[in-house]
């Protein structure tokens, strides 16, 4: 821990000197409580870098979150007894704070983008692993006698017809996971990663900054949860409430 | 049809299934012979081992002891999957694939045994038609589907890649009661030209005796009560389980197997339009049935004469009755007798192919023949024949 608290100082160092900076920027307001137009738009490509790394670490730890996940619930599909074992370790890797997990991972991965990967994905694990389970539990019982009765594999029947019936509930998985990842990103700053955090906690006292980093923030989470739900309707058309009429 | 392969024997070899944990085996010692292109019915209670003898022969359930043979070949010696893409299978709840067209899930089994997409779409149109729902259905979801077309397309994707042994449990158990009848029909019609093997499995004893040309009836335990002909069962139960299985209504039950030309009809005083009326009431005299029918000179029945028609002199053109009901000698008994006490009449025309009358049936002579000597004769004759497969006991 106290090998962390050495390597963090600089970094707090970093953020003081950076506020300071801020005060030369060209807005009378920056002091003040309102929104600084005028500033917003002479300034805005210093998001740039900042919103593209967040995009790229949010997609890559999903990603890899995703894979392991996945891996975790085809395993334990067939050998139900894992299914707590994977829920309560996921769910402990869960409950540990963002900061401590970074700290945790200090000696090991140091600061940098390999440490922020690891915790973000870790966090996704026990959201997008329960709604797997889930999703395939909820594969109605005669699909499946249906699909063994007409002579499917074991594998067959997962990839033909388990996963594409879980499927909506693995995207609703992907897309909490997905908006929680980009939400917590932002603290990445911390393991040395120039995510949205990196403006956001250089100027916590500016209004205009903390609108903007914060506000691209939340719209990379709604257009990354817009896109995964757009990509649900079209995998799942069988699900559309347009076509619940019976004949 | 596409090839249109043989129909399969099956036949069951001493087989038993124990379940693990259980101390009694849920199938005993079970000896079965199905020949090709017949229905065979399993019937009895929940607890009976219908289903589990149904499942064994796709090896959806294992064999514990015995074998199961379809056209001679033991369903041991074969890969699961590879025997279960031979089999049709339909079960109660349907099990369409939710996420896939009508049409993909009647090419599930052709694209498993690696149809080109061609071919297998080609075969899914026919099945369509073969079962009576209309082609351009093929693109819709199953959900869009009402619960007897999800039926329709159940039996066509088992139909799909044209196998010799059909499995169907309890296919029609959630449909409505005229649903039903309607597809039991429709399946018997579909089985008269396409004769497979047909393993059905039901509880109820009705649909036993409607749909198969041989009916196994199991009791609890896993022991099978009695296998014959449904006229065989009904009349001649092998055990005081099968009587009370099969009904105290079994003689009712009876009248579903007999179509009206089995019966010996009456024959009624026949009048012509302008025929002096005193001849007709010569005729009444002592005449089995006490009214006179009014008949065309097609012999067609045109109502009742009743006695004041025969007032006049000659017999009137118009009679006061009309000859409704009028059955016909293909009518199976049991819905003649409904017509009969539908209309609240005693008598009915009865006619031939060509609408001529035939005779007249009466509610006295059915009655009479459900409880005649010739009825009860019949059932010890049956009783003292040789049971092809006795209790498992």
């Amino acid at each position: 821990m106290t090998a962390g608290a050495v390597q963090l100082a600089p970094l707090l160092g970093q953020v003081t000197i950076h506020s300071r900076t801020g005060a030369n920027a060209p807005c009378q307001a920056q002091e003040s409580k309102v929104f600084c137009f005028q500033w917003a738009v002479d300034n805005f490509d210093r998001y740039t870098t900042p919103f593209l790394n967040q995009l790229l670490l949010v997609l890559i730890a999903v990603g890899i979150g995703f894979a392991v996940a996945f891996a975790f619930a085809i395993l334990s599909h067939r050998q139900r007894w894992l299914i707590p074992t994977f829920t309560g370790a996921t769910g402990v890797l869960y409950t540990i704070p963002s900061l401590a997990f970074i700290f945790l991972l200090l000696p090991i991965t140091g600061l940098g983008w390999e440490t922020a990967i690891i915790v973000l994905s870790v966090y996704t694990l026990q959201i997008i692993y329960r709604n797997i389970v889930a999703g395939l539990s909820n594969v109605p019982v005669e699909s499946q006698d249906a699909g063994r009765g007409m002579g499917m594999t074991d594998r067959q029947l997962l990839w033909r017809v388990e996963l594409p019936l879980a499927l909506p509930e693995i995207i609703a998985g992907l897309r909490i996971a997905t908006v929680s990842t980009v939400a917590i990103s932002t603290l990445m700053v911390f393991a040395n990663v120039n995510t949205l955090g990196q403006p956001l906690y250089q100027q916590i006292d500016f209004k205009t900054n903390i609108v903007i980093a914060a506000g691209l923030s939340i719209l990379m989470a709604i257009a990354l949860d817009l896109l995964l739900l757009v990509s649900q309707r079209l995998l799942a058309p069988w699900r559309r409430p347009s076509m619940g009429a019976r004949a | 049809m596409e090839g249109g392969r043989p129909a399969a024997s099956v036949s069951y070899r001493d087989v038993t299934k124990r379940y693990p944990g259980q101390d009694e085996p849920a199938i005993h010692d079970l000896s079965l012979e199905v020949e090709a292109g017949e229905i065979c019915v399993l019937v009895g209670p929940s607890g009976s081992g219908k289903t589990t003898a149904l499942r064994m022969v796709n090896r959806t359930v294992e064999i514990t002891e015995g074998n199961i043979l379809i056209g001679g070949t033991s369903v041991r010696d074969r890969d699961p999957a590879d025997l279960r893409r031979e089999m049709g299978y339909v079960i109660q709840q349907i099990g369409l694939f939710p996420h896939r067209t009508v049409a993909q899930n009647i090419e599930t089994v052709p694209r498993l045994l690696g149809w080109d997409h061609a071919r297998a779409r080609a075969r899914a149109e026919e099945l369509l038609e073969l079962v009576g729902l209309e082609r351009d259905l093929h693109d819709r979801f199953p959900s869009q589907l009402s619960g007897g077309q999800q039926q329709r397309v159940g039996v066509a994707r088992a139909l799909a890649a044209d196998p010799p042994v059909m499995l169907m449990d309890e296919p029609f158990g959630a449909i409505d009661p005229i649903n039903r009848e309607r597809l039991q029909n429709e399946f018997l019609r579909l089985q008269s030209e396409i004769r497979k093997t047909v393993l059905f499995v039901t509880h109820d004893i009705d649909e036993a005796v409607k749909m198969g040309d041989r009916v196994a009836i199991f009791q609890e335990g896993g022991h099978l009560a009695q296998y014959a002909t449904p006229a065989e069962l009904l009349m001649a139960p092998a055990n005081s389980f099968v009587e009370d299985f099969v009904g105290a209504d079994r003689a009712l039950k009876r009248l579903a197997l007999m179509r009206v030309r089995d019966i010996d009809l009456w024959e009624a005083p026949l009048a012509f339009v302008g025929q002096a009326t005193g001849e007709v009431r010569a005729k009444l005299e002592g005449a089995e049935v006490p009214h006179a029918l009014l008949v065309d000179s097609e012999r067609r029945p045109r109502g009742w004469l009743s006695q004041s028609d025969l007032q006049g002199e000659t017999v009137p053109e118009t009679p006061d009755t009309s000859p409704d009901p009028i059955l016909d000698l293909d009518d199976v008994m049991r819905d003649a007798l409904a017509d009969l006490l539908q209309a609240e009449t005693q008598y009915a025309p009865v006619t031939d192919g060509q609408g001529r009358i035939a005779g007249v049936l009466s509610v006295e002579i059915i009655s009479e023949f459900l409880g005649s000597p010739e009825a009860k004769v019949e059932e010890h004759a049956a009783i003292d024949r040789p049971v092809e497969h006795p209790v498992g006991e």
